[in-house]
């Protein structure tokens, strides 16, 4: 034995060396903070990163002072994967988070979102406060399950160079904007596009959209509605006013050669497109990067009298999984950020609207510019927003490609929304 | 060891009356064996063995990662046959692996022909043909979709010097194709390293007889380069095809529109298999779908690489033993 290598002393120890790495290698990462007296710790782990990661910080402090119970520490963690499997096992990595409207349903629907119901009671969060169009997002099976902190809503943006230039007024009409688009699409000496009359932000938010300011709506209670007569329309109207205009390969060529979207060789802000429809977070963007661009904002064309004012609204909302551990805490924290004076010092960092109504008079707004048109349309009674479901990712993602479809000359509306509703058996329900 | 394994007599009395059969000491060792391959064993149960296990249960379920998974037994596979975008994402992905499979080994094989030549600054060369292999793929896929920007890429400007006027590359459904095996083939310094190697593996006597017998460069490479580092060919086609079939980081990064948003590409062009995967496991929380298309990958792939298994026979030499 005195030779051997393997003393047994010294095996033993080795050995118990080799089964201890192994057993710390495969803890690791399972370990959770807890703590028993003392003020309770919050983990707010959120997508937002950069200014608004900012402004959070500074509002997270002014909380953590104003009282001794609870301690939010703010984490900024953009990766939504690492948010959806932080929710998937028992231990959570945080307390409260937040995420978009349309992710609600399919999430409430799978048991990861606590509902909110006793908490907007016990904290006496006024929801008739809150934009009507957002809150239908809230909601799964008749309880909320989110609560929106900013709100989002898209209008017709214009180049005022390009439209004085062309001797056109703002429309207000479909025919209006259809006339417009025609004018102030410009093609070069070769055929190719120089100048386009509108252009879209991304083809799946313009497009349905105009399905609402057409009349249409995208789902009903029995589910995805792809081909009601509005949408068709919306689409239709699209695919005849500015596609077949300049042509679909020519508008695809166009678009390739488009610049990063908001950067200032995005397309709007170069001035190669005369309108365009998109959010109120462009007024921020633009006195950024386009200072020079004199732009205008106005209402999205109504295709008739009653259709007026019509938008889509979409929103940022704050939720509390199921697996927090500090569930009361978590709302009480949750009704401070949507406390008015907390919302409005975050929706006016990057220009994002308010989601309680009460706010849209503030003065704090006023320097946003033409930040009354969006805030404006948030009140509308045609304001409307994309149904929050199990499916709602799947439905996206086909209606996308339907549009895509349209846009590219390969399918005409009808078609090209037929095919979504033979998509739609498949879906989660 | 041969001082463990020795028995002292008194030792085996008492093993005797516990009714082991080995030694106390040879049952030690095993342990200690244990224990030093523990980190193994943990990670191939953990990590590779109760994953694809469940996988294949998650496969005959509905399951959406957060509430316990329900029985629907051959639901999901019927699903894939009536889905149109699994048939569209499974062909993109077999057009990749036959466009850039063949253009990959031509390109190695001939590079490394190219590296092997001794000129001066050989090292230098080798080394920058290795060097994007070593950048992440994510970045390079950034840095390609700007290179092939249709505006303000340098791909279309350079052609633009030989008259060429570029195509749309990442809005074309015909070009989003050849951009993604162009991006891929970027990184295909490493499988032309593997071929330098087998190269200097070829005997020079071979060379030498064959110019004796006066065959020329073209009848060199096919009578004696060819047969010789077709065994590496072999290998590199069977790991070149699985890399293309589970291609999922250069097509994501391409057609990608905005962060955190699923795009295809134009005409879904550059939905890959693994991409298509992907979206129903993560983006549609739809688990046991995509378990039974993980499994039908793996199907697939064991089939493909059976068949050139088989064809092997007919071009791989395996010398003269």
């Amino acid at each position: 034995m005195k030779n051997s290598f393997f003393t047994t002393s010294r095996s033993r120890r080795l050995g118990v060396i080799a089964i201890a790495t192994t057993a710390a290698l495969a803890l690791a990462g399972c370990s959770g903070g807890g703590d028993s007296d003392g003020p309770t710790t919050l983990k707010f782990s959120y997508l937002w990163s950069g200014p608004e990661a900012k402004v959070l910080e500074t509002i997270i402090d002014d909380f953590n002072e104003s009282q001794d119970d609870i301690v939010v520490k703010g984490v900024s963690s953009p990766d939504q994967q690492k948010q959806l499997t932080s929710m998937s096992s028992s231990n959570g990595s945080f307390d409260i988070s937040d995420n978009f409207g349309e992710n609600v349903g399919s999430w409430a629907a799978k048991g990861v979102l606590a509902p909110l119901d006793e908490y907007i009671e016990s904290e006496s969060i006024d929801l008739d406060d809150f934009a009507p169009a957002a809150l239908e997002q809230m909601k799964h099976d008749g309880q909320t399950y989110a609560l929106p902190i900013a709100v989002h809503s898209f209008q017709l943006l214009y180049n005022k160079t390009l439209l004085d230039k062309a001797g056109v007024e703002p429309p207000t009409t479909m025919d209006e904007l259809a006339d417009a688009v025609e004018k102030l699409t410009v093609t070069d000496d070769a055929g190719k596009i120089s100048q386009l009359g509108i252009g879209d932000a991304k083809t799946l938010t313009t497009l349905t959209t105009m399905g609402f300011a057409f009349g249409g709506s995208w789902s009903d209670k029995n589910g995805p509605t792809p081909t009601d007569p509005g949408n068709i329309e919306a689409v239709d109207w699209w695919q005849k006013n500015v596609v077949d205009l300049v042509g679909a390969d020519n508008l695809a060529d166009f678009k390739a050669g488009e610049g990063q979207y908001l950067s200032a060789e995005d397309s709007f802000f170069s001035g190669k497109v005369a309108m365009i429809i998109d959010g109120e977070w462009r007024a921020a963007s633009a006195s950024e990067v386009a200072p020079e661009l004199d732009w205008g904002v106005t209402s999205i064309p109504a295709a008739s009298p009653k259709l007026e004012n019509s938008t889509q609204v979409t929103s940022s909302t704050l939720f509390i999984p199921t697996n927090s551990k500090h569930k009361d805490e978590a709302a009480e924290f949750l009704s401070y950020l949507l406390s008015p004076e907390v919302m409005e010092k975050f929706s006016l960092t990057l220009g994002n609207l308010p989601a309680r109504t009460s706010l849209l008079d503030s003065d704090a707004y006023s320097d946003l510019p033409n930040f009354e048109v969006w805030a404006d349309a948030l009140t509308s009674p045609n304001a409307q927003s994309l149904a929050s479901a199990p499916y709602s990712a799947e439905y996206a993602t086909d209606l996308d490609n339907a549009f895509d479809d349209v846009v590219r000359g390969k399918s005409k509306a009808e078609k090209a929304l037929d095919y979504v509703t033979t998509r739609t058996k498949s879906y989660t329900k | 060891m041969s001082m463990l394994t020795r028995r002292r007599p008194e030792a085996r009395s008492t093993r005797r009356r516990e009714g082991s059969k080995r030694p106390r000491s040879t049952r030690r060792s095993f342990w200690i064996g244990v224990a030093f391959a523990s980190p193994f064993i943990v990670g191939f149960f953990g990590l590779f063995a109760y994953p694809i296990l469940a996988s294949g249960y998650y496969s005959f379920t509905d399951f959406n990662l957060f509430q316990s998974p329900d029985w629907v037994g051959l639901d999901n596979y019927e699903q894939m046959a009536n889905d149109d975008v699994f048939w569209k994402s499974l062909a993109n992905t077999l057009v990749l692996a036959v466009m850039g499979v063949p253009l990959t080994i031509a390109i190695a094989l001939g590079g490394a022909h190219l590296l092997n030549t001794p000129i001066k600054g050989q090292p230098l060369y080798r080394a920058v043909i290795y060097l994007p292999s070593i950048i992440p793929i994510v970045v390079g896929g950034y840095l390609w979709r700007w290179l092939l920007n249709t505006q303000y890429g340098f791909v279309n400007y350079f052609l633009s010097w030989f008259g060429i006027s570029g195509p749309s590359w990442l809005q074309e459904p015909d070009w989003t194709k050849p951009a993604i095996v162009l991006v891929v083939l970027w990184t295909v310094g490493g499988t032309m390293i593997i071929y330098l190697a087998a190269l200097k593996d070829v005997p020079h006597e071979l060379y030498e007889a064959a110019s004796i017998d006066g065959a020329g460069p073209w009848r060199r490479f096919l009578n004696v380069t060819w047969p010789t580092v077709s065994p590496v060919t072999l290998f590199q086609v069977i790991v070149c095809l699985i890399a293309y079939l589970q291609i999922f980081t250069e097509p994501y990064v391409l057609a990608q529109e905005r962060l955190n948003n699923i795009s295809s590409g134009p005409d879904q062009s550059m939905l890959t298999y693994a991409m298509y995967l992907y979206q129903n496991a993560f983006v549609y929380l739809k688990m046991g779908y995509a378990s039974a298309m993980a499994w039908v990958l793996f199907i697939v792939t064991l089939i493909v690489t059976l068949v050139v298994l088989a064809s092997s026979k007919r071009w791989v030499h395996y010398g003269s033993k």
